[in-house]
């Protein structure tokens, strides 16, 4: 793993505007994300123009024609998509959105401010798609593109994490990540493509999930999950895997199956569904087809995110599920909140269909009856959060929880970008932290919710490569964090992301706060009493991570 | 022969400009496709009923149209966006709010609001009441003598105001293109010159109703008479203005329009309840797999359906099917 500078200096520059005209030459280590080889773009379940070639930075091995192809990309993007060419059309410049981005404030580079971000793409645009640029050049702000500004292009559309935090103060509302993005789609276009996410875009496709886990592999950690639960438990739990005719189909992120903190998370779920279950009949199944909800090609491309996330609701058919339930992943939740259900048609099975008509768990396992989905769910979509689902289940008195099992815990909760600024999903969590534990605090109102920071490592700059940007990025959530650890002796950092756990790790240990990492289901999964099996509250000794629960007297 | 220029022929080229262009860029928004529905979500969404939601939740994450209505006119009235502005210090844990630009926005543009309303008074025969009384209002009539209109000093503040923070701020300056310093100077010698006519070179104010009257009704031999009356102070303030409104198309003071086309403001946050269809997607199959074409030269992805996927995996599959799609505890 490549290490962040011992001493990290952050260097305000403001340029004149005609600097920021002139492409970057010089790219700062750490900050460079690696192009993409070949076995990741030319392969046979993902395909991306003139991925054949293995190139670098110095020598990009463009396709002959090149600007052509990037300039007609750039006129299809306009014609396809309506924001990103309002978007370029319409910002005044005002920098209200410049020292909203985490990586701007974390590397002080002008060109990381979100419109300075945007003026790179929209300075090309102004060159070859207005009169104006096209007359006054240089001074209407104009710029030709060259192999430098490609180059430039490139190297900063890979320090955006598509968080969308700046597109929340933007008095037009103009969203920097999706710029971004349809910009990515374009430089995939001439051959240039992001090594980190494409390892796990092509995994995915061949595969199923990001880690290449064949079905075997899945299996054979949910079964471990399960043997440490019995040590930790007593009981002997069971789940289901590929099994048709279960009333739910669950998807998580594949760093669930391996990773750690996720893991006992993984441990979590496992919890609720037996309870579930046993108490209430209701069936739940994984599926090794669908066994990604995460979705790297949403970091890529409209044509990517939807390669990917494809195989979902094709799974839920063939199983004849009612519905599906997500596991706990940010970017996840911008595909399956927003992409989904416009990229892919929603299932059509009978078992399906009958469930949306009166969308009532009671109509699944009867003892449920009462929590129901259509206040805000249709059989258009069909996704259901895990922790919606929880947060329901414990309104309606459906599970028994004992928080003082959580008691040697303090916890303070992340909002990943993605789920709070592309989906909403704010309250529900703190609703089950609430009730899952005694020691909840936020952080301070300016780093939660819809401002909130981002990990820093999102949209695909979770490479090793990138460590020092990534550990500039994350600086203001770790304030935060280091704000309530302070304050309340917060020991512990809840997130409902995959990324986020795989990040706040590394970025503690870097910004030197002692606190933990996990998520939310692992807390849930700590409190449940499993009353279906006849535990009692006082019965759990250990929690997931295997520590006893009761401490010993006078400690 | 200036009165002919500047008073005839200049405003009919400036508004045609305007209106041709204006009419452009929008239908040219409109035709682009909109694939996704993607409003960024600024509050606690719609949910369970016990979920509660705030009324600013129900701005932020619209979900019905009258809530995605509320929170454009909210943007487009207060700029509640620049009202939640705040400023990262570096040295601090804590941000400070930071609602300059707020202020001098509100102050700008609802100024310009009521010097555009006063302005009508120019055109309109007989004046509506209504601009007459917000014009008293504004003057507080009686107190200065010749009245003081307000919104039209104001108007000259602000965009000082906004330009300074341009030159003196250093962010802004970096970001500051010579067509932003160029609205702004233009604004502010439209309104300067503005109010000298109003307090110190005054134009026969009478004349130039009687001029524009009759440009709006196309009585061009009337209105190059009574153009040729006219003091040239005034052909500066209106020359300036008629370039200002053939500008206004090619420039990013399109934002006036463009502000209602922002997908990410525009759309409620109802992706769950209802589907959103792409316009040029049909959804059957995934565009890759049909292979995407770039230069003549189309590039396809194989397509992992269930059956492939069962192919490359069988035996790894059947030892699932065998155990009949149960994991339990390996016995030790
Ligand atoms: S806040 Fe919006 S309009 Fe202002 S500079 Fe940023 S992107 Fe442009
Ligand atoms: S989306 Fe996030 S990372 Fe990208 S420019 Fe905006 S604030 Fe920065």
């Amino acid at each position: 793993m490549e290490e962040a500078p011992e001493r990290l200096e952050i260097r305000q520059r403001f340029p004149s505007w005609r600097e920021m005209l002139k492409p970057v030459k010089k790219f700062e280590e750490g900050r460079v994300s690696y192009l993409s080889l070949p076995k990741q773009v030319n392969s046979e379940f993902f395909k991306m123009p003139f991925g054949d070639v293995e190139r670098d930075l110095d020598d990009l091995k463009l396709p002959e024609n090149w600007k052509e192809i990037f300039l007609d990309a750039m006129k299809d993007t306009l014609e396809k998509n309506r924001a990103f060419k309002v978007f370029m059309d319409i910002c005044v410049r005002c920098g209200a959105c410049a020292d909203k981005c985490h990586y701007y404030i974390g590397t002080g580079d002008p060109k990381n401010m979100p419109v300075g971000r945007a003026e790179l793409i929209r300075s090309v645009y102004r060159r070859y798609f207005t009169p104006a640029g096209k007359i006054f050049g240089e001074l209407a702000g104009a710029r030709e593109l060259t192999e430098d500004v490609l180059k430039e292009l490139y190297y900063y559309a890979y320090q955006c994490s598509l968080c969308r935090r700046c597109s929340v103060f933007c008095p037009y509302g103009i969203d920097t990540a999706e710029i971004v993005w349809w910009l990515r789609r374009m430089l995939s276009r001439v051959g240039l493509n992001q090594r980190f996410m494409t390892i796990s875009i092509e995994a995915s496709s061949r595969t199923g999930n990001h880690l290449g886990l064949l079905p075997g592999g899945m299996y054979g950690s949910i079964q471990q999950g399960l043997e440490e639960l019995k040590d930790i438990t007593g009981f002997d739990l069971h789940t289901y895997i590929n099994k048709k005719g279960a009333d739910v189909l669950f998807v998580a992120p594949s760093a669930d199956y391996f990773a750690t903190p996720h893991w006992y998370v993984m441990l979590g779920y496992l919890l609720l569904f037996n309870e579930l279950e046993e108490r209430y009949g209701l069936t739940i199944t994984w599926s090794t087809y669908a066994g990604e909800g995460g979705n790297f090609g949403s970091f890529h491309s409209y044509e990517a995110a939807q390669l990917l996330n494809s195989k979902l609701y094709k799974e839920a058919e063939r199983l004849g599920v009612s519905f599906i339930i997500g596991g706990e992943c940010g970017h996840m939740w911008r595909d399956k909140h927003q992409f989904i259900n416009t990229m892919n048609q929603p299932p059509k099975n009978e078992e399906w269909k009958r469930f949306w008509e009166n969308p009532d768990l009671g109509e699944l396992a009867e003892g449920l009856r009462g929590i129901r989905f259509d206040s805000y769910a249709s059989g258009e979509h069909g996704w259901i959060h895990i922790l919606e689902f929880v947060a329901a289940l414990i309104e309606h008195k459906k599970i028994k929880v004992d928080k003082s099992r959580n008691d040697q815990w303090i916890a303070t909760y992340h909002d990943p970008c993605n789920i709070a600024r592309g989906m909403g999903l704010i309250e529900e969590p703190r609703y089950v932290l609430r009730n899952v534990m005694n020691n909840f605090y936020d952080m301070p109102e300016h780093t939660i919710k819809d401002k909130t920071y981002c990990c820093g490592a999102g949209g695909g700059l979770l490479a090793d490569e990138l460590m020092d940007l990534r550990m500039r990025g994350v600086m203001p959530r770790m304030m935060a964090v280091r704000h309530v650890y302070k304050k309340y002796g917060v020991n512990i950092l809840l997130t409902p992301c995959a990324i986020d756990k795989a990040q706040f790790p590394h970025a503690l240990e870097y910004w030197k706060i002692p606190v933990e990492v996990g998520g939310p289901m692992e807390m849930v999964g700590n409190a449940l009493v499993l009353t279906a099996f006849g535990e009692k509250p006082e019965d759990r000794q250990y929690d997931l991570r295997g520590e006893p629960l009761k401490k010993e007297e006078g400690e | 022969m200036i009165g002919v220029i500047f008073g005839v022929i200049v405003p009919y080229i400036a508004v045609a400009i305007f209106v041709a262009g204006v009419i452009y860029r929008i239908i040219n928004w409109a035709s682009s496709a909109v694939p996704l529905k993607v409003p960024t979500t600024g509050g606690q969404q719609k949910s369970f009923p016990f979920i509660k939601r705030t009324i600013y939740d129900r701005f932020d994450s619209p979900y019905t149209k009258w809530e995605t209505a509320g929170r454009m006119l909210l943007e487009i009235f207060f700029f509640r966006s620049l009202l939640k502005n705040t400023r990262y210090y570096l040295d601090r844990t804590s941000q400070k709010d930071a609602r300059w630009l707020w202020l001098f926005g509100i102050m700008f543009h609802y100024s310009l609001l009521l010097v555009l309303i006063r302005h009508s008074r120019f055109f309109l025969e007989p004046v509506p009441s209504f601009v007459e009384t917000l014009s008293n209002i504004e003057a507080f009539k009686g107190v200065f003598i010749p009245s003081v209109y307000i919104s039209g000093l104001v108007i000259v503040v602000a965009l000082f105001l906004l330009w300074l923070r341009r030159i003196f701020l250093s962010r802004e300056r970096t970001l500051s293109l010579p067509s932003d310093h160029f609205v702004l100077i233009l604004l502010l010698a439209i309104t300067i010159s503005g109010n000298i006519m109003r307090y110190f070179i005054k134009a026969d104010l009478y004349e130039v109703k009687e001029l524009l009257t009759n440009l709006m009704i196309f009585n061009i031999g009337k209105a190059i008479e009574v153009a040729n009356n006219i003091e040239p102070i005034f052909y500066i303030h209106f020359g300036l203005a008629c370039f200002l409104l053939a500008y206004f198309p090619f420039s990013k003071l399109m934002h006036a329009g463009g502000v209602l086309f922002t997908p990410t403001r525009n759309m409620p946050n109802d992706n769950r309840a209802r589907r959103h269809v792409n316009p040029w997607d049909p959804a059957d199959v995934p565009l890759l797999s049909k292979g995407i074409t770039v230069a003549g030269m189309t590039f396809k992805s194989k397509k992992l359906d269930w059956d492939t996927y069962h192919e490359m995996y069988a035996d790894q599959l059947e030892e699932i099917e065998e155990a009949d799609f149960k994991i339990v505890p390996e016995e030790l």
